[in-house]
């Protein structure tokens, strides 16, 4: 069956695969333990809360769902654990807050500023394409800091994750970070993303060789080049737009413009086929020390349907819950709204406004938030956990005897923890 | 687990990330009950039952995960539930967790911190310099962004190119001149004040950046004398001339990122957001209505005009709609009726003498008649 590995791309690597011949030890494969219940109760436990405390207590809701996530993941059987813990998020918030309160406020104020004073007063398109373009420069303002931000929520995740007693650790080198990712960001719009590839290689590349299990360092390896199979969709996407639109052009044909909304949908499936093939693909390539190797082979197609069936039905649950409430709210304001009607009373005159109505809009308003909370409830369980289950089965780690040689490393202490992503809304999806 | 049979568990020293295969027994030492770990190639490890510490928020229901002590490095898993059980039936401290004064100290300057720099911020900083800022803008810019405002609003009340709102009764003009001639009189305007009446029948009046002032047909209808209208003519000049949409503006562009920012995205966070800033803003809107209140009572005294009038019109205002008091003043834009009333006549300088009134009755009779 050996032809079956040469042919496809995700086939699984076995004992007998040419590339682990040399490893002493059978792979070892990363097993996901979590469950849709527990989960569930989890999350919506920790919504409510946050909801109930105005938002406060979101920094012990993420850490407890982490801490869940986290152990979980068991790598040959031996959970992960994530040690952060709410109060020190809730404190480099703070103090992020405390930074970015002043810079953002006056930031935006100049911003309006000069965009009122540059204000041209016509409305033909070159003066909106000025107010667009300055509307737009307050986001350009902030990318340095997004970047920044999520450079140092990685290196604090990384610092809270231990496995096997053992902690994981990155360098800090933030800076360093912004000013590559804002060069190969402007590279890859330049090109209209034909560079996206060399972006994505050389980024990873810089955080991976900066991050350590224990003693050991991570090293990315292999070519930006390797990287270029993964825009196979995005090409067709693309195709899918440019040539059936020149046709359009030269021959007036309008039918064939069906196949530009095909296009268009298609970029959605190239987005996923991307970020999960050039995972795989820079997976394969990455070593911890000399010998420890890794193995992945996740799905596209089951990455995409998993979140467009899963985002569906996440929607679908939390509709139901906010038409649960609206009937209710209905029947309360519903009965007192007839009762006026038929006493051919003024509806708004607040005096005839009952006690039911006011119940009726309270109940409505919850209903409202009580959806917001179910979808992102139900998204944890639909679409996060069941993509993190299928990254984590599709993960093998070569060679795992020599993870034994691993020493511990020391704490990073990190204060501000990810307070800066938390306050600039950029933190990771979990 | 008990003395018998010694459970079966993984323990991790926190030194190396070598997995130790171990068995584990609950022992008396010393007249302490401890968990004995031992494997095969470590002299054993002795946790005091007390000092345990229990791993949470597992996705194995099974089993138990332990630490030493809560800042422990090492970890024992105990596999077998009737282990974990014993172990939950006997360590008194599995749940206990301290946070170290220092942590507190740092949360409470932290808290102050954020809290003082976004105070600081919101009513300090940001109205002080979008005050300076909003005197920066050149006039004619500000013009020009009146104009693009003032075709917004036109539109949004129904006007359209053939339908122009803007009332054009040449006796009702020349009555609207004089009257805005004399509330002006010798004050200093930096803009070419422009006054027109819409037909509209809305009890308002509204100024836009750079000197355009439009009164409602609505407003002529309700008020009861000439002195009225001048006492409102006089306050949408305080707009104008203090700058209120320029500041607003910057203002509240500084205020929203940072309230975004402070909510976070939590179910509801938009609402809090929005309410909030509602609040501010009408925070600052107040000010700059008694503001232009306050330049409106100075005109009408350089005008030698009784300001008490202006109080009358708050009063018929007040009858029409209902005035607005406690909650509701502070989320409208408006201070309350009553005290805008009292404020004027506390203001007025002309009392119970003679003065010349701001259009004679033919004149009044004729800017009432704008519109027709």
């Amino acid at each position: 069956m050996s032809s079956d590995f040469s042919n496809d791309p995700f086939a699984r690597l076995t004992q007998e695969d040419t590339r682990v011949a040399t490893a002493a030890s059978p792979p070892m494969d990363l097993q996901y333990r979590g469950e849709q219940g527990p989960l569930f109760w989890l999350a919506l436990k920790t919504a409510i809360l946050t909801l109930i405390t105005l938002g406060f207590y979101r920094f012990w809701a993420k850490t407890r769902i982490r801490k869940y996530f986290w152990s979980a993941t068991a790598p040959g059987g031996d959970p992960m654990e994530y040690t952060g813990n709410g109060l020190e998020k809730l404190l480099g918030f703070l103090i992020a807050v405390a930074f970015l309160a002043i810079y953002l406020g006056l930031f935006q104020v100049i911003l309006s500023f000069v965009g009122l004073s540059i204000f041209s007063g016509g409305e033909g398109p070159e003066a909106q394409a000025m107010q667009i373009l300055f509307s737009q420069a307050t986001l350009l303002a902030v990318i340095p800091f997004i970047f920044y931000a999520q450079y140092r929520a990685r290196r604090y995740i990384l610092s809270r994750t231990r496995w096997r007693g053992v902690r994981f650790g990155v360098d800090a080198a933030a800076w360093g970070y912004v000013w590559r990712a804002i060069g190969h960001s402007i590279l890859t719009i330049v090109t209209l993303g034909l560079l996206l590839p060399r972006q994505t290689f050389w980024l990873e590349k810089y955080r991976i060789d900066r991050t350590w299990y224990g003693n050991t360092k991570f090293v990315q390896g292999g070519k930006w080049t390797s990287l270029y199979p993964a825009m196979k969709h995005y090409f067709i996407a693309a195709g899918l737009i440019l040539v059936p639109g020149a046709l359009v052009l030269m021959s007036e044909q309008y039918v064939v413009l069906i196949f530009v909304f095909v296009g268009v949908a298609w970029f959605y499936y190239a987005f996923a086929y991307y970020a999960v093939v050039s995972f795989q693909i820079l997976g394969d390539q990455k070593k911890l020390g000399e010998k420890v190797g890794f193995v992945t082979a996740p799905r596209a197609a089951k990455v995409f349907w998993t979140y467009v069936l899963g985002a569906l039905l996440a929607s679908t649950c939390a509709g139901l819950v906010f038409s649960a409430f609206s009937i209710v709210a209905s029947n309360f304001m519903g009965l007192t709204t007839l009762d006026l009607l038929s006493q051919g009373e003024q509806l708004f005159d607040p005096e005839n406004i009952s006690v039911g109505f006011y119940i009726g809009i309270g109940i409505f308003v919850l209903g409202y938030l009580a959806m917001l909370l179910s979808y992102g409830v139900f998204g944890m369980i639909f679409v996060s956990q069941p993509v993190l289950e299928h990254y984590v089965q599709e993960t093998q780690i070569l060679n795992p005897e020599a993870l034994d040689d691993i020493q511990q490393r020391s704490r990073d202490e990190m204060v501000e923890a990810e307070g800066f992503a938390d306050a600039l809304d950029v933190g990771a999806a979990i | 687990m008990d003395m018998n049979a010694p459970a079966e568990g993984k323990y991790f020293d926190g030194k190396s990330a070598r997995q130790l295969p171990v068995t584990v027994t609950l022992e008396t030492r010393h007249n302490t009950s401890v968990l004995v770990i031992q494997s095969d190639n470590t002299s054993e490890e002795i946790w005091p039952l007390a000092e345990l510490r229990e791993v949470r928020e597992q996705a194995r229901a099974e089993g138990i995960v332990l630490s030493l002590g809560q800042d422990g490095i090492a970890r024992l898993i105990l596999l077998e539930a009737n282990a974990a059980q014993i172990v939950r039936d006997n360590a008194p401290n599995l749940g206990k967790v301290v946070v170290k004064k220092s942590k507190w100290r740092q949360l409470v300057v932290w808290s102050t911190g954020a809290v003082a720099s976004v105070v600081v911020i919101m009513f300090v900083i940001l109205p002080a310099l979008s005050n300076q800022l909003a005197t920066m803008i050149p006039i004619e810019r500000e013009v020009a962004l009146g104009d693009v405002s003032m075709n917004q609003i036109h539109r949004f009340l129904g006007g359209s190119d053939e339908n122009d709102l803007a009332c054009e009764n040449p006796e009702g003009l020349l009555a609207l001149q004089k009257m805005t001639k004399r509330m002006v009189g010798t004050t200093e305007i930096p803009y070419d004040l422009k006054v027109q009446v819409f037909d509209h029948e809305m009890i308002n009046a509204f100024a836009v950046p750079g000197g355009q002032v439009v009164l409602f047909e609505g407003l002529l209808d309700a008020a009861r004398s000439p002195e009225e209208v001048a006492g409102v003519l006089g306050h949408e000049i305080g707009h104008v001339v203090n700058r209120d949409p320029m500041r607003l503006t910057l203002r509240s562009a500084g205020s929203v990122g940072i309230l975004g920012m402070v909510f976070g995205d939590f179910a509801g966070g938009f609402m809090a957001l929005a309410l909030t800033e509602k609040l501010i803003s009408a925070q600052y809107a107040q000010g700059a209505e008694s503001g232009a209140d306050e330049f409106a009572h100075q005109l009408m005294a350089d005008a030698n005009l009784p300001s008490a009038s202006f109080a009358m019109f708050f009063r018929t205002l007040k009858e029409e709609h209902g005035g607005q008091t406690g909650l509701m003043s502070h989320l409208a834009s408006h201070p309350n009726l009553d005290g805008r009333a009292a404020a004027a006549v506390a203001a007025d300088v002309i009392g119970e003498q003679a003065y010349e009134p701001v259009l004679t009755p033919q004149e009044w009779r004729a800017l009432r008649n704008i519109c027709k």
